[in-house]
């Protein structure tokens, strides 16, 4: 069943009477009881993407299309840039919550966690009682293993790993359908990685959230913790697919030299050459005009340079390529 | 425990700084070329006054200061004076003691700095803190006006209030604590007489102040805006008072330390509103004083200002490390 | 310095202002067909086609004493702001090169100048002097503004010095005396000049703050002494705008296009508030 389903969604900054694209016609499913892996190198826009689907984009960004559909709930996107955010911020926390970058300053440093989680309640409900929120931090610290008495410390009293998962309750309480997860692991050393993954499995094997998107530029992570891998270049999603098949079988040529370019711990990892990327990424100062990834590929086509590639979907994953569109369609005609 | 400890090396610091100051104002005037206090004496006794009178201000003189012994003996006869609360005798209100006549000025000058102080602490904060969160037109209003407000030196925006409400629009009445024709005491309709001569000078210097806090506190707040733990309240749909706490708290914590160290300037600029608006607190007492050379009174308000500023920097470091518990963990080094 | 360019419109403004008043102070007194202390005419006669600002309680030109005080003023703001600065510089270089007991010592010292107020130090000073030459107050306003530059550069200095290409330098056996001049002060020369825009600064308001007090230059009008005479001689009561008006003007429009400039060189400078704006 489909949680949340992200459609149509493109994005722009404006600095100075220049626009840089940073989404472009972005469509994404997020599943209920999943958790959907975002990756893509830094500049691609999925910082962007957390931004808008946590519904608190930077006052820079012009959202100019797309709809973010939760649990039945159609949200416009493009109404947050226009001063109606209201509408948005009632939905933060409680609909759609946001697991921070850079965990560790995450929180109020002159406040105590108790607090925090009382304004963080408060946020939902005008009118709940100092005492009725400790109590229900205080079960959800417990229910992730920490202890309640974390609440009544300030941040810096914390150890980097429990402010690390005291975060990740704070994010949970108001009990969102839908977490997104900004490169939380990016700061983090293997061993914290690891307990963030587990406590994310968690949160979803508890059903304290109903779907989580994570953002990354680490696909190894996502190998292991997602259900499904999407892959991003320069705005677009390229290819989506589960995390198995994504990392086994690469079907876009940007997803296989990622691929190529980090380790993955699959059968055969061993003894595989690893190989960079030529070239760069594209300015995202104009608009593009056919498959982004193709002056760095290998495969390209006239028609890659002119013509945007179609979305080809072949049973339960999908990508974006001319070469995968030219396959299928001989594959019909055959 | 670490806070006792940070008291104590902060307490230190300040006795150094005391003595500093003790020396300064004994010393400086003395060292000197010209034996200034020889000219002043002259200076004070010259004019009108009948011999007796400059025989007696002469031997007062003599004996206070102690001039017929060496410069350091003359000195701890100071510090013993001043110890026991006493500054000698006016030259130009002779016999007026100077404790008195600074006791008498002392609460016309609290009533006004207070207030605007603790007010201007806070206004300007929250301005600030508002403008740096919301961004934009209203920033950069807000920006400049604080900008203008705080170039301008405390007495000229005084100068244009009193031309402004008092002289142009008559609003307010022109200067002095009260009306001609009464006389200080507990009664309400002195009382609204006195506060109708205390509003202009008080704003003023409220105006000022507010200025100050909030381009201290923007440019800090610019920073905090932008922290991880703002974006992540807002990520929780926190309304913006609420946010706007948040950086308020935080960028108040520098804003402390920048109190203290402005109290000097801040005490400096009120006494000189006073004057302009010839308010009977310690800034006109002070003003009279340099014009009539009254180098006791003189004396006794540059020491009573740096007592001042000095026990207002204590506290100010005493309140910084209740309220910030990163300092009371961390136990910063320094002084 | 193509960041120069990069300046705000109200920047460059200010700074025009602010060099428009320094010509008037600059050219003003050569041009007067009279000097600041002749009796021109009556008292507080108002502005007009005889007298261009009136006079004042004496019957002296207004717009002769202002031209006259702007150049007071601005001769002991640049006095004061100059040996501040350099004394700052040294102090702070000082310490925050050598480190250790020395930076102790002098930084000790420095925070004991910070909390006594300035202001006070200059009043005990200008008392004890019975004649005050305008670059005697100079220079008593430089020897109290010094420690706050001071700070400052010790804290960059002491951040500089552990720089690479500090160490290569020291490693390769260049002298204490060429490591500061070649290596780190040229690193400073922006905030240096930002500092100095801010002694200039505090020095005018400090000269106006003792001039008001009675304390000011003797002989000479500054624009402080201007605005002793206007409120001893109750000309705000009186209703003598052009009087007591024109020193307070004048006096802010400094002030505040130099505070303009610097608030501006230090958004041009101070990287962090500029990637803000871009990013934005």
């Amino acid at each position: 069943m489909t949680l949340a389903s992200i459609r149509d969604l493109s994005a722009h900054y404006s600095a100075g009477g220049t626009r840089f694209h940073a989404l472009d016609e972005v469509a994404l499913d997020v599943r209920s009881g999943q958790i959907l892996g975002v990756v893509g190198e830094s500049g691609c826009g999925k910082s962007t993407m957390a931004s808008v689907l946590s519904l608190n984009p930077g006052p820079s960004l012009r959202v100019t299309a797309g709809t973010l559909s939760v649990a039945g709930t159609d949200i416009d996107l493009t109404d947050a840039t226009r001063g109606a955010s209201a509408s948005h911020r009632a939905l933060r926390g409680g609909t759609v919550a946001l697991l921070p970058q850079g965990a560790l300053n995450a929180l109020n440093p002159t406040r105590r966690v108790g607090a925090q989680a009382h304004d963080i309640l408060a946020a939902g409900d005008r009118r709940i009682k100092r005492a009725v929120s400790y109590e229900r931090a205080a079960a959800r610290l417990e229910a992730l293993d920490l202890p309640p008495r974390a609440l009544r410390a300030y941040p810096h009293q914390l150890s980097g790993g429990m402010r690390q998962r005291v975060v990740t309750a704070l994010a949970t309480l108001r009990n969102p359908r839908l977490l997104v997860a900004d490169e939380p692991s990016s700061a983090l050393d293997v061993s914290s990685q690891r307990l963030l993954v587990d406590l994310l499995r968690r949160l979803i094997a508890e059903g304290l959230v109903e779907g989580i998107v994570f953002i990354t530029h680490d696909v190894a992570l996502l190998s292991e913790l997602a259900d499904r891998i999407a892959v991003m270049y320069a705005g677009r999603v390229v290819e989506e697919a589960p995390a198995r098949e994504l990392v086994s079988s690469p079907r876009h040529p940007y997803s296989q030299a990622l691929l190529a370019s980090v380790l993955v711990p699959e059968p055969g990892t061993r003894g595989r050459r690893l190989t960079g990327i030529p070239g760069s990424p594209p300015d995202l100062r104009a608009p593009l005009a056919g498959c982004a990834f193709a002056p760095r590929c290998e495969h390209a086509m006239d028609v890659c340079a002119t013509d945007r590639p179609p979305r080809v979907v072949t049973g339960s994953r999908d990508d974006s390529c001319w070469r995968s569109a030219e396959t299928e369609e001989a594959a019909h005609v055959g | 425990m670490g806070f006792l400890r940070h008291l104590l090396s902060k307490l230190g610091w300040y006795a150094a700084a005391f003595a500093a100051a003790l020396g300064l104002n004994f010393f400086l005037p003395r060292l000197l070329p010209g034996n200034p206090v020889d000219t002043l004496v002259a200076q004070a006794l010259r004019g009108g006054a009948s011999s007796e009178t400059k025989q007696r201000v002469y031997e007062t003189y003599i004996q206070e200061f102690g001039l017929d012994q060496n410069l350091g003996a003359q000195f701890l006869t100071y510090v013993g004076n001043v110890l026991q609360g006493d500054f000698g005798t006016s030259f130009s209100r002779h016999p007026a003691e100077v404790s008195a006549m600074i006791a008498d000025a002392l609460p016309w000058t609290i009533a006004l700095q207070l207030p605007a102080v603790l007010l201007g602490w806070i206004i300007g904060n929250l301005v600030g803190a508002v403008a740096a969160y919301r961004r934009g037109g209203l920033d950069r209003g807000i920006y400049l006006s604080s900008l203008f407000l705080t170039a301008a030196p405390y007495y000229c925006l005084a100068i244009l209030l009193l031309y402004g409400f008092a002289v142009v629009l008559p609003l307010f009445p022109t200067g002095g604590g009260w009306s001609f024709g009464l006389s200080p005491e507990w009664s309400a309709p002195f009382a609204a007489d006195a506060l109708s001569h205390w509003f202009l000078p008080f704003l003023s210097l409220l105006l000022v102040f507010i200025g100050g806090q909030a381009i201290g506190m923007r440019s800090m707040a610019v920073y905090e805006v932008d922290a991880d733990y703002v974006r992540f309240a807002e990520s929780f749909g926190l309304p913006d008072r609420k946010i706007v706490g948040y950086i308020f708290r935080n960028g108040m914590l520098p804003q402390i330390t920048g109190l203290a160290l402005a109290i000097g300037t801040l005490v400096g600029g009120a006494l000189l509103t006073e004057i302009v608006y010839s308010y009977p607190g310690i800034g006109t007492l002070l003003y009279d004083a340099i014009l009539n050379k009254d180098y006791p009174v003189i004396q006794a308000v540059t020491l009573l200002v740096l007592i001042v500023v000095l026990v207002a920097n204590f506290l100010v470091d005493v309140l910084y490390g209740l309220i910030d518990p990163r300092i009371r963990a961390a136990e910063r080094g320094d002084r | 310095m193509n960041r120069l360019r990069a300046l705000p419109p109200h920047c460059l403004a200010a700074a025009a202002v602010f060099l428009a008043i320094a010509a008037a102070g600059l050219v003003g007194p050569l041009a007067a067909p009279a000097g600041p202390g002749e009796l021109l005419g009556g008292p507080f006669t108002p502005p007009g086609a005889e007298y261009l600002l009136g006079t004042d309680h004496l019957g002296r030109s207004v717009a002769i004493q202002l031209v006259h005080g702007i150049r007071t003023s601005l001769y002991i703001g640049l006095l004061a702001g100059v040996t501040g600065t350099v004394v700052g510089v040294v102090v702070g270089t000082l310490a925050g090169y050598r480190g250790g007991l020395l930076d102790e010592i002098l930084m000790g010292f420095t925070n004991i100048m910070i909390t006594v107020p300035a202001i006070i130090v200059l009043l005990l000073l200008s008392i004890s002097l019975d004649t005050r030459s305008v670059t005697v107050m100079g220079l008593c306003i430089g020897a109290v503004s010094w420690p706050w530059t001071a700070r400052a550069v010790r804290s960059q200095i002491a951040s500089l010095r552990e720089r690479e290409h500090v160490d290569i330098a020291r490693l390769s056996g260049s002298g204490t005396w060429r490591i500061i001049t070649v290596e780190l002060l040229p690193y400073m020369m922006s905030y240096i000049v930002m500092a100095f825009v801010i002694q200039l600064y505090g020095a005018i308001l400090a000269e106006a703050a003792l001039s008001l007090l009675g304390l000011g230059p003797s002989g000479t009008p500054s624009l402080g002494v201007m605005l002793h005479w206007a409120i001893a001689w109750e000309s705000i009561r009186g209703g003598q705008w052009w009087v007591f008006l024109t020193p307070t003007v004048f006096i802010t429009a400094i002030t505040f296009s130099l505070l303009l400039v610097q608030s501006s060189l230090d958004s041009v400078f101070n990287p962090r508030l500029r990637a803000r704006k871009a990013a934005r």
